[in-house]
């Protein structure tokens, strides 16, 4: 037997663990904690990429919603006050001819009694 | 310096027309709303009037009628005060307006005056052949009213309203009403 082998039979041969070995292994295995699955590291990426698109998407529609609000308020302010400029334009008028008529009844009433 | 002159020029041609399409409400009838015991302020602009004309239900006769009217027109204004007492404004306070609607563009075409004090006034823009606005100043002892209707409007189709929305009927009341209104003399 060469040197060589001498060494290798010494270096490959059986020896005992020492003494615990076996239950520090298995207090360090109980210790370790299981592996994230990758599935739920992907939901958590994905959330923290959606969140600021979600939050802006919410802020736009937000924000849309509003000015709806606000221009559908307007418009029935708006309306409110054409309604009410229309009523007023049209009993003023109508107060206006109705005053042209009296006279125009009064006059004719008038040259009928002369003659 | 020749393109400012230009623009100038331009802007000089333009304000008349502007100022033909916008008579300017004078700044003492605002003041007079802290007297009145009631007061409309209405300024409804081209872009207003779309917007309200929007909301004009196509469903309800009385609206879709006054959506009809205001399709073409570009700016409704009614300044309108009710005082408890007479005396709370002055006839000058009506000059400025009186002076915006001069001949060729305006012609008054109702005039009456009464001994009650009870005025009214009703201007027309001629645009061409047809009407391009009209404006009523009724003036009483008690209230003052100034409306303006700025665009192509028939008053026929206003008067038409009369018996809807609180107007009056024209035809009816003036029917019923015996001629007794003395002291009113028509210009």
């Amino acid at each position: 037997m060469t040197e060589f082998e001498q060494q290798l039979t010494r270096a490959l041969e059986r020896r005992e663990p020492s003494a615990g070995f076996t239950s520090r292994v298995l207090t360090a295995a109980s210790q370790q904690q299981p592996a994230r699955p990758r599935w739920q590291a992907l939901r958590w990426a994905l959330v923290l990429r959606v969140a600021p698109v979600m939050a802006a998407l919410l802020v736009v529609v937000g924000g849309a919603l509003y000015q709806r609000h606000e221009r559908v308020e307007r418009g029935e302010v708006a309306k409110r006050q054409l309604l009410l400029a229309v009523k007023i334009a049209g009993a003023k008028l109508h107060d206006a001819q109705q005053r042209v008529v009296s006279i125009g009844e009064i006059r004719a009433a008038g040259i009928e009694e002369e003659q | 310096m020749r393109k400012l002159l230009i623009w100038g020029l331009a802007a000089a041609f333009a304000l008349p027309a502007w100022a033909l399409d916008n008579i300017k409400m004078p700044v003492n009838l605002d003041k007079l709303a802290a007297r009145a015991t009631e007061s409309v302020d209405v300024t409804l602009d081209a872009s207003m009037l779309e917007l309200a004309s929007k909301f004009l239900s196509k469903d309800d006769p009385d609206e879709a009628q006054v959506k009809k009217l205001v399709s073409k027109l570009k700016g409704v204004y009614v300044r309108s005060f009710e005082f408890d007492k007479e005396g709370q404004y002055s006839l000058s306070d009506l000059e400025s307006v009186r002076r915006q609607l001069k001949a060729p563009i305006w012609s008054r075409i109702v005039g009456v005056k009464s001994l009650k004090g009870e005025n009214s006034e009703v201007y027309l823009q001629k645009d061409g052949s047809k009407i391009g606005g009209l404006v009523v100043i009724a003036a009483e002892p008690k209230e003052l009213t100034i409306v303006h209707i700025d665009g192509p409007i028939d008053p026929e189709e206003l008067s038409q309203l009369g018996g809807h929305m609180g107007i009056p009927n024209i035809g009816k009341s003036v029917k019923h009403e015996s001629p007794k209104s003395g002291g009113k003399d028509q210009e």
